[in-house]
């Protein structure tokens, strides 16, 4: 749609994701099999016709920028608009090293946001792992009236989250910080579709009084100065990837077809960059059960519930089960891995066992040799 | 914008020894390999070769060969000066206007678009060859040599040459006598159909045979005897390497099955990467069920069945329970559950459902045959194709 334009955030440190953001950034986060986190929010916003996309970053960026590229995976390299990456260039006065939230994030890249020529934004999570009908999302938001339309869980996320509570009007009430469990209220995605005046009101004001997050402080003075809020609730997987735990969880979830229905559904296709690839071999001894495999690898040895990304090769008499192989790993003769993940180009030479669990997998960092 | 070599691919025949597979495409844009169509390896080639002008022929059932080669992105040819040019037939002021006559006459007619680019060389291509090869090498060659024309050529046995063209060479290496599918070959060098013409010279031999009446306006009848006849200097350039002709049922399914085998043709040598236009779907998923060995599979593709000796495109789905032999499957074909599909090759969305089965292994004699199904065509359950059996779409089974 037109009058809408699209910002990702994609700062995120998120350090329970230990080694995985070693060399990158929570959105660019490798996932199954060929995606990157990021590419559910880009693909979401171009299944909605939104092509003006500006993707806020910090540090870390490379393997993003490297993904992304001027954004025609996502026909988002437009001779007018299209995607703009955004690194930091209007640091607010009161910026510390990270950013603190995303009141300082939009201010960082204020005059970005001032500039932009839409009446409507779309504030999308980098690592948010769901395929959103952004389409539906907007015309709510445009047929309620309210300044500011809150993406929602269908489902209680298993990790700390706000809630918002709807009162008779249908607007939003109140809103609770960091709940872990079932209670009162929609969980939220963190996604909106905002107004551009509230959302410039929003930073201003923050900016003035040296705040910097975006629920605990903007939301939280948006609803107590009665502004208008609904709520959308978006019907299908949906998880923030902050922690290993759930990283793993998530790419697990991928192997239930039910979820990759609602992951991959065919009028909405993720799109991503893609690779030179040819089409992966199975060799005469290879054995494959409940994996998803991509492109271009060589399967000569076992796997079972596992996803492997391009360019692996598992060798014959290797056992892998519960395993995340990323890009070029490579699993030598009767090598036994069990609840691993192991980061891009990792090799194992034979022989080698190595056992994590499901609640805590074993991360093996990228180009590591065992 | 000047340029040394542009190419010339010839897309435009509609490959009727493919029968139901080229009903609504023309040959070159048969899905091949998994992931590629047809026209991959010569576009490919060029690229690798870093020849960056290429005009491509069309005329047979063009629409999905247009949509397939679009910008060129794939093969990166979106430059620009210079791409990837689809050239149909056209209508002149104050002419008729007629569909290509011959190979030769494609050629003729696009002689403005050559000129565009002024090279000095043209290489000279057809859309039904599965290889690998560097026509900067070959160029090379030709240049050197200081040919008019120089032809690709490859080694075959005595046996398979009385069915090609063969070349035959003097004693200062040079083609003499060119021979199309001689009883009694004296040369075992077979022409692939890869030329590469000074352009100045091809120019008049086009002009010249345009004007003839009895010509049959193809490079291979006309314009090669005739630049023989005249004293031409013709170089073969000797082509080691896989190379096949996919103009046939047998001949496609065979090469399919190559692709199984990375010594025959490498497609995971990194140095000379074939581009392919690919849907971009998530990964293949393999059911609790399913069984593969000896295969190539690519994304999209969910397996729940027992996949063997076979090659499978984008988007195939195998049911519980089915079992697919020394077979190829093209984009989103499916076969159900407990269907059977063994030495066949099963067009684009064509539904195998349950409990049907087509072709049979071979049994030793002539009548057997690879069984064939054209895209969308629904083969009823229970239904039985047979060997060698060759089913269109639309018809009923």
């Amino acid at each position: 749609m037109k009058d809408f334009h699209g910002i990702i955030f994609a700062y995120s440190a998120a350090p329970e994701l230990r080694e995985l953001v070693g060399v990158r950034t929570a959105a660019s986060l490798p996932f199954c099999g060929r995606y990157r986190l990021i590419d559910f929010a880009l693909s979401s916003m171009r299944n909605a016709g939104i092509l003006d996309v500006g993707v806020i970053m910090q540090r870390d960026y490379q393997s993003l920028l490297d993904h992304i590229g001027s954004g025609k995976a996502w026909d988002m390299s437009r001779r007018n608009g299209g995607l703009r990456m955004l690194p930091p260039f209007g640091l607010p006065e009161y910026h510390r090293g990270n950013y603190a939230g995303t009141i300082e994030a939009l201010n960082a890249v204020g005059s970005y946001v001032r500039d932009i020529p839409q009446k409507y934004l779309v504030l999308l999570l980098g690592n948010l792992c769901a395929n959103i009908d952004l389409t539906k999302v907007m015309e709510q938001h445009k047929r309620s009236g309210a300044e500011i339309t809150a993406i929602c869980a269908d489902h209680t996320p298993a990790q700390s989250h706000h809630r918002y509570v709807v009162g008779e009007d249908g607007f939003v009430t109140q809103v609770y910080f960091d709940r872990t469990d079932d209670g009162e209220g929609l969980p939220s995605l963190e996604g909106y579709v905002i107004n551009k005046d509230t959302l410039l009101k929003m930073m201003d004001d923050c900016r003035a009084k040296n705040l910097y997050r975006f629920h605990k402080d903007a939301v939280a003075a948006f609803l107590a100065e009665g502004g208008r809020m609904d709520t959308y609730v978006h019907p299908g997987y949906a998880v923030a990837v902050r922690s290993v735990e759930a990283y793993y969880k998530a790419s697990m979830d991928m192997l239930k077809p039910e979820f990759r229905r609602q992951i991959f559904p065919a009028d909405r296709p993720v799109r991503t960059k893609t690779h030179e690839e040819v089409s992966t071999y199975y060799g005469e001894s290879a054995v494959s059960r409940n994996s998803l495999v991509a492109d271009n690898c060589m399967i000569e040895g076992s796997i079972e519930n596992c996803i492997v990304f391009s360019g692996a090769r598992i060798e014959r008499g290797a056992k892998l089960r519960n395993c995340i192989i990323m890009r070029g790993g490579i699993v030598g003769e009767g090598a036994e891995l069990d609840c691993v993940i192991a980061d891009k180009y990792c090799s194992f030479s034979a022989g080698t066992v190595l056992t994590g669990n499901p609640k805590l997998p074993m991360v093996v960092p990228k180009g590591s040799r065992i | 914008m000047k340029k040394n070599c542009i190419a010339m691919l010839l897309a435009g025949g509609q490959g009727s020894r493919l029968y139901a597979l080229t009903q609504k495409v023309a040959k070159p844009s048969v899905p091949f390999g998994g992931k590629y169509r047809i026209i991959d390896f010569p576009l490919s080639n060029c690229a690798n070769s870093g020849i960056d002008t290429v005009g491509v022929l069309t005329q047979y059932r063009p629409l999905q060969l247009n949509s397939y080669i679009g910008s060129g992105q794939p093969w990166d040819m979106d430059v620009t000066d210079g791409g990837v040019y689809i050239l149909p037939p056209y209508q002149s002021a104050g002419e008729k206007g007629s569909w290509f006559s011959g190979t030769a006459n494609a050629i003729y007619q696009n002689i403005g678009f050559i000129e565009a680019y002024d090279p000095e060389n043209v290489l000279i291509l057809s859309g039904d060859h599965i290889y690998k090869m560097d026509y900067a090498d070959m160029l090379r060659e030709h240049t050197e040599k200081g040919a008019a024309c120089t032809i690709a050529v490859l080694q075959v046995s005595m046996e398979e040459a009385t069915r090609f063209g063969i070349m035959n060479l003097g004693e200062d290496g040079f083609v003499n006598q060119f021979e199309e599918k001689p009883k009694q070959p004296k040369s075992d060098l077979a022409s692939m159909g890869i030329y590469i013409f000074n352009w100045k010279k091809l120019r008049e031999y086009l002009i010249a045979d345009e004007n003839d009446p009895n010509s049959s306006k193809d490079f291979g009848k006309n314009i090669i005897p005739n630049m023989l006849h005249a004293g031409e200097k013709l170089w073969p350039y000797r082509f080691k390497g896989y190379w096949r002709d996919v103009g046939t049922i047998t001949s496609l399914w065979d090469a399919n099955m190559d692709m199984l085998s990375p010594t025959l043709i490498n497609l995971y040598d990194a140095s000379w990467p074939i581009g392919s236009r690919s849907p971009v779907c998530p990964p293949h998923f393999t059911g609790e069920s399913a069984e593969i060995i000896h295969s190539i599979i690519t994304e999209g593709c969910e397996i729940d069945g027992h996949v063997e000796n076979s090659v499978l495109s984008p988007n195939v789905i195998v049911g519980k329970g089915a079992t697919v032999l020394y077979s190829v499957l093209m984009p989103g074909a499916v076969v159900e559950e407990g269907a059977i599909v063994e030495y066949a090759i099963v067009g684009e969305n064509t539904v195998v459902h349950a409990g049907a089965h087509v072709g049979a292994a071979p049994d030793g004699t002539d009548a057997w045959g690879v069984a064939t199904c054209g895209p969308d065509i629904e083969i009823r359950s229970g239904a039985a194709v047979p060997a060698g059996a060759m089913i269109y779409t639309g018809e009923e089974v």
